[in-house]
């Protein structure tokens, strides 16, 4: 019989996460039936395995502040998820302006058009502080607001944050016209309490755009929206 | 046509639903990698982000799990080596925290193992924690953290080998509580 030591501490490892098939189960737990010191062993392995289980059953959350309340008109209440439909361009960013313009075009067209039939509200996601990702964005959101046209029922949201927090920075955005524009036409801009509070703690102070609004991390709302059905893309 | 899966509007939202539902264990995981609740959370918002701006490298529903832990990995090693462009985020030790002065038992317990995990290289916390955590095949710690099967076993060896040496003497009684309220099993 072969004598406790010989089985390693990777095989009481490989026993106790399941790793071992039922030939090789047999054999340990056979060993650990004559041999007490085999049998102490192998509970250790499984305690320790426990412990660290046991030990991050309820770890410590980051408490979250609850979205600040509507500022302003609401066509929509927030929990109405039905809604506009509005498209993302799929090649915006990495080419050049012209580019980007003529693809966001054909691009967003195609996605409002399929957006339309499909009945699928749409969150675009601002992470870039460039100016030219930005007006992309709003282009994009602009372009699909008149391919819904006039009567249709729509949703869009644009959120914001890390360095495209900009983009609502009322002192720093090249954008305040155009944001108002769409805001008119039922655009709700959101942008992330989190980014804002990093930008304080550096003694930046931040004013945001008027009528934006905050949701306290931008994840919650892209998970809540991705919850409700709705689609999203990261410009 | 594999490549494709990922994309047909019931796979998206199948995909979508699956990192929701995955956002606790990967707060989880990331907790138990840095022990830093606000840090954690940071990680999880970018491996998400991640996540759903890569979906397209995604071939198969089935192996998103995986691909999400990996994507954590990754983020954490990425913050890591912004900090710390020195030294190794492999064998980085997170600092040990204070220990409260009044503690429940249980709460006594669940401080002892998580310093005990916390005093382990990240490499080792990592392999443990993803095993004991996830419960997690060594296969598939193997392909979340891109390294051998054999460097998996070997570094979930040496990670328990600490941690038996800083809680063996954890008494079986401070868990009794625990025992005497058990409210559920598999």
């Amino acid at each position: 019989m072969k004598k406790d030591e010989h089985f390693s501490e990777e095989q009481l490892n490989a026993l106790v996460d399941g790793e071992l098939d039922p030939e090789e189960r047999s054999v340990l737990y056979n060993h650990s039936e004559h041999q007490p010191d085999l049998d102490m062993r192998i509970c250790k392995q499984r305690k320790i395995k426990e412990l660290v289980k046991h030990a991050y059953e309820d770890v410590p959350q980051v408490e979250r502040p609850r979205a600040r309340p509507l500022s302003r008109r609401g066509l929509f209440s927030t929990g109405l998820a039905a809604g506009i439909l509005l498209a993302v361009g799929l090649v915006i960013g990495v080419v050049g302006h012209s580019l980007v313009e003529r693809e966001s075009l054909n691009g967003a067209a195609a996605v409002a058009t399929r957006a339309v039939a499909e009945r699928e509200n749409y969150l675009l996601h601002v992470v870039s502080g460039d100016p030219e990702q930005m007006y992309a964005a709003l282009e994009q959101a602009r372009f699909l607001l008149d391919a819904t046209g006039e009567g249709e029922v729509g949703h869009v949201e644009i959120i914001a944050n890390e360095r495209g927090i900009d983009l609502l920075r009322s002192d720093v955005t090249p954008f305040a016209r155009e944001i108002a524009d769409l805001q008119r036409q039922d655009v709700i801009f959101y942008a992330c309490s989190r980014t804002i509070e990093r930008l304080n703690e550096e003694g930046i102070e931040v004013v945001l755009v008027p009528d934006a609004r905050q949701e306290y991390t931008a994840i919650d709302r892209v998970v809540s929206r991705m919850q409700q059905g709705w689609k999203y893309e990261k410009i | 046509m594999a490549a494709s899966m990922i994309f047909g509007i019931n796979q998206r939202r199948a995909f979508r639903k699956l990192i929701c539902n995955c956002r606790e264990r990967l707060y989880r995981m990331a907790y138990a990698w840095t022990h830093d609740p606000y840090l954690a959370d940071d990680l999880v918002q970018q491996s998400i982000y991640k996540a759903l701006s890569n979906q397209k490298q995604l071939k198969e529903l089935g192996a998103a799990e995986a691909w999400l832990f990996r994507i954590l990995s990754n983020c954490m090693k990425d913050h890591y080596r912004a900090k710390r462009d020195v030294v190794s985020p492999d064998n980085l030790v997170i600092s040990e925290s204070g220990t409260p002065e009044r503690m429940t038992e249980q709460q006594q317990l669940v401080e002892k193992v998580q310093n005990a995990v916390r005093q382990l290289p990240l490499a080792q916390c990592q392999v443990v924690t993803l095993v004991d955590l996830e419960g997690f095949a060594y296969a598939t710690v193997a392909n979340i953290l891109d390294i051998p099967v054999g460097t998996v076993m070997s570094r979930l060896c040496r990670g328990r080998r600490a941690l038996k040496e800083h809680l063996i003497d954890v008494r079986p009684g401070v868990q009794a509580g625990r025992t005497a309220t058990l409210t559920r099993v598999k």
